[in-house]
């Protein structure tokens, strides 16, 4: 394949990048960049890579990638789109894709206008577990999704939770759907493949669950949020908690056949299926099915850290391994655009909803 | 003559704020993040109420808030810097808020770039230990770090804020003074340095055995700071500090379990730190990072590998050690008593 990578923006998450476009051994990285230099000098010294930059257009123009990552923040992605599809590259941007739907829309116009593919860094849908989810249901195991219910837990006492609450500058405070707006994508894009509905009905409740925060109105950050989405056939519930303890990260699927249980921080994918025991065997067996299933589970992912493939990030190699491939072989991208445009449509209604002050 | 204090919230800076106020200064500026930090510096200055200490609120990373910190400042104490944190966030609160403080230098009417000091406390952290012999004695000869690469993410930080430093003194033409602590520590820090050794999951694992532990009480620490960056003799000079009767790292977790409370802890000799570091890296390495690799060769040989260590160059300069080894180490414990788990 042999493509040419190149970073930009070169803040926390670009380590990820870097990291997993590293272990994809027919592309190089090539060069990295940021507009303030020592970003891009530390980055590139750490990982040993051969060329860094503070000028993208110096970038585009000395290395002439194939593939540009676009790890900024998200009020730079339009502009920086549009740069790198004009100087001939295709694009993987780093979620959250856009401040505002509009701007979602115009991002994927550009690469589809400039005949360049766009990926979205949607890893975790691409974790074995998420995957083995959709050929359950591409294969009717499921029958047709009744209800599902995504959970995001937050740590905000974490490395980045730390860093945007001690500084009022963060440009995470500068989105318009504030801390929700940067993580909501990875509770949002786990419901739509199973949403048939384009336009469903949706209710959202945020607030502060800080009590120590109560009193303090500027130390009151809305980190607890529920939706309530409801389509035609289908229901879901997304649950974003800041303060529940452990932190989960997981997706429900209530089907008409069968329910099934995905765990993303444990990679566990359970199946609940409908009992044939009678009377109370029905209720003695179970426990011990779902034992065998987690055992299963667990020996799975005992054979895949063995085998070296189970990295926190292993979903965004798999990802990019996809879209490189794409690129190389001129084929759809791994996430259809209608996704991409569905969950950013889903988000703005949410965070019109939650601060209709900015939405107004 | 007004003094900038930047990182003057955090744990050292307090301290250095009282060292200055001791040593009879008066006019001081204090840089802090959090307005809730500023309670401490206040309630300090009740006590000399001839000087007028300012809080200063903002963010080093802000270009702005750099040039309001500066205005009418002469002597500069940089002791900001990121300590925790992604190695985006160390390098951004520690290089880029440096670049962006020395780059505000430039431009302040009446107060000539030329004529302005800047002490920066760096870190033990970027000296190249890794290539001396084992016991070799690490002082402000020792060669800088030339392999940054295979340092930890905070020594990679400070070693590139010395060298933007010492690049900017050379263009400005200010006076430098780098003051390079070893492991800081008093009531209100941390229980253990890595070079006592590791607590991972239930169990400490005890790697530095007898090697000496290069201690600064933070008291001590503040004044050396004091002493060498109000020097006549110290302009481009490079200080090590830590305090005159050092214990081991064995002895200081001996009386830390006496004195503090008992932990479960595994001795490691040096030998087997190497190879568990080897075996690590390579596993690292093999696995392209399915585990991380918190011991490497290198980060043994700078943590573990037996330097000792002088600071006879700081006492050439009239320094004094305040508080003494014994008595700051018990001042500490009786602190860690009252608090959980050790850090």
């Amino acid at each position: 394949m042999g493509l040419k990578i190149a970073i930009v923006g070169c803040g926390k998450i670009a380590d990820a990048h870097v990291e997993e476009v590293r272990k994809i051994p027919s592309v190089r990285l090539a060069a990295v960049c940021d507009l303030e230099p020592i970003m891009a000098e530390q980055l590139a010294m750490r990982y040993t890579i051969p060329n860094w930059y503070s000028d993208i257009e110096a970038m585009l123009d000395a290395e002439k990638p194939d593939v540009v990552h676009i790890t900024t923040p998200p009020q730079s992605h339009l502009a920086l789109t549009r740069q790198a599809v004009a100087a001939g590259c295709h694009v993987f941007l780093e979620k959250p894709v856009a401040l505002r739907h509009v701007d979602v829309e115009a991002i994927i116009q550009a690469a589809v206008d400039a005949g360049k593919k766009l990926s979205v860094n949607y890893w975790p849908n691409f974790e074995e577990p998420a995957l083995e989810l959709r050929r359950l249901h591409e294969a009717g195991t499921l029958g047709d999704p009744v209800h599902i219910e995504s959970y995001y837990g937050y740590n905000l006492g974490g490395e980045y939770g730390t860093a945007f609450r001690r500084d009022p500058e963060h440009w995470v405070h500068r989105l318009p759907g504030k801390l929700f707006q940067n993580v909501l994508d990875h509770a949002l894009n786990k419901i739509t493949p199973f949403l048939p509905d384009q336009h469903p009905q949706l209710e959202a409740i945020a607030y502060c669950g800080d009590h120590a925060a109560e009193g303090n109105p500027s130390s009151q950050l809305l980190d607890e949020l529920r939706v309530m989405i409801h389509g035609a056939q289908t229901s879901a519930y997304v649950t974003f908690s800041s303060h529940a303890r452990p932190i989960e990260h997981s997706l429900r699927v209530y089907g008409t056949r069968n329910t099934a249980r995905l765990d993303f921080m444990a990679r566990t994918l359970v199946l609940e299926r409908q009992q044939a025991f009678p009377s109370a065997l029905g209720r003695l067996f179970p426990p011990f099915l779902t034992a065998k299933d987690f055992l299963r589970q667990g020996m799975k992912n005992a054979n895949r850290f063995r085998q070296a493939r189970f990295h926190y990030f292993d979903g965004m190699r798999r990802l990019l391994s996809e879209f490189y491939l794409s690129v190389d072989r001129d084929t759809a991208p791994p996430i259809d655009y209608g996704e991409i445009l569905r969950v950013s449509a889903m988000m703005e209604r949410i965070f019109s909803q939650v601060y209709p002050e900015v939405f107004a | 003559m007004k003094i900038l204090v930047t990182g003057a919230g955090g744990f050292l800076g307090a301290h250095l704020v009282e060292r200055l106020l001791a040593h009879g200064y008066t006019d001081i500026r204090c840089l802090l993040r959090e307005r809730s930090k500023a309670e401490r510096l206040l309630s300090l200055s009740a006590a000399y109420p001839a000087a007028q200490v300012e809080m200063c609120f903002g963010n080093l990373r802000s270009k702005a808030d750099c040039a309001r910190a500066l205005a009418g400042v002469s002597l500069i104490f940089h002791l900001a810097a990121g300590l925790k944190g992604s190695p985006a966030e160390l390098f951004a609160d520690s290089v880029v808020a440096s670049r962006n403080l020395l780059d505000a230098l430039d431009g302040r009417e009446g107060f000539p770039t030329r004529a302005s000091r800047v002490v920066l406390v760096s870190s033990f952290g970027v000296y190249g230990v890794a290539a001396l012999p084992r016991g070799a004695r690490v002082d402000e000869q020792t060669p800088l770090e030339t392999h940054p690469e295979r340092r930890d993410p905070y020594s990679q930080s400070k070693l590139r804020q010395e060298q933007l430093f010492r690049d900017s003194q050379r263009e400005k033409g200010f006076e430098l003074v780098v003051l390079r602590p070893g492991v800081i520590y008093g009531p209100g820090g941390g229980a253990f340095s890595n070079r006592v050794g590791l607590q991972i999951g239930p169990l400490f694992f005890h790697l530095g055995g007898s090697n000496l532990l290069p201690l600064a009480y933070v008291v001590n620490c503040a004044e050396a700071i004091v002493v060498a960056g109000t020097h006549s003799d110290s302009a481009g000079q490079a200080y090590n500090v830590h305090d005159d009767d050092l214990p081991t790292a064995a002895g200081y977790l001996r009386a830390y379990k006496k004195q503090v409370r008992p932990i479960r802890s595994v001795r490691l000799p040096y030998f087997m730190t190497r190879m568990l570091a080897a075996a690590l890296e390579s596993y690292h390495r093999r696995s392209q990072g399915q585990l991380p690799a918190i011991i490497t060769r290198s980060k043994a040989a700078a943590a573990w590998g037996g330097n000792t260590f002088t600071n006879a160059k700081l006492h050439a300069l009239g320094w004094q050690q305040l508080v003494a080894t014994s008595d700051a180490m018990a001042q500490t414990f009786a602190s860690l008593r009252t608090q959980g788990k050790p850090r």
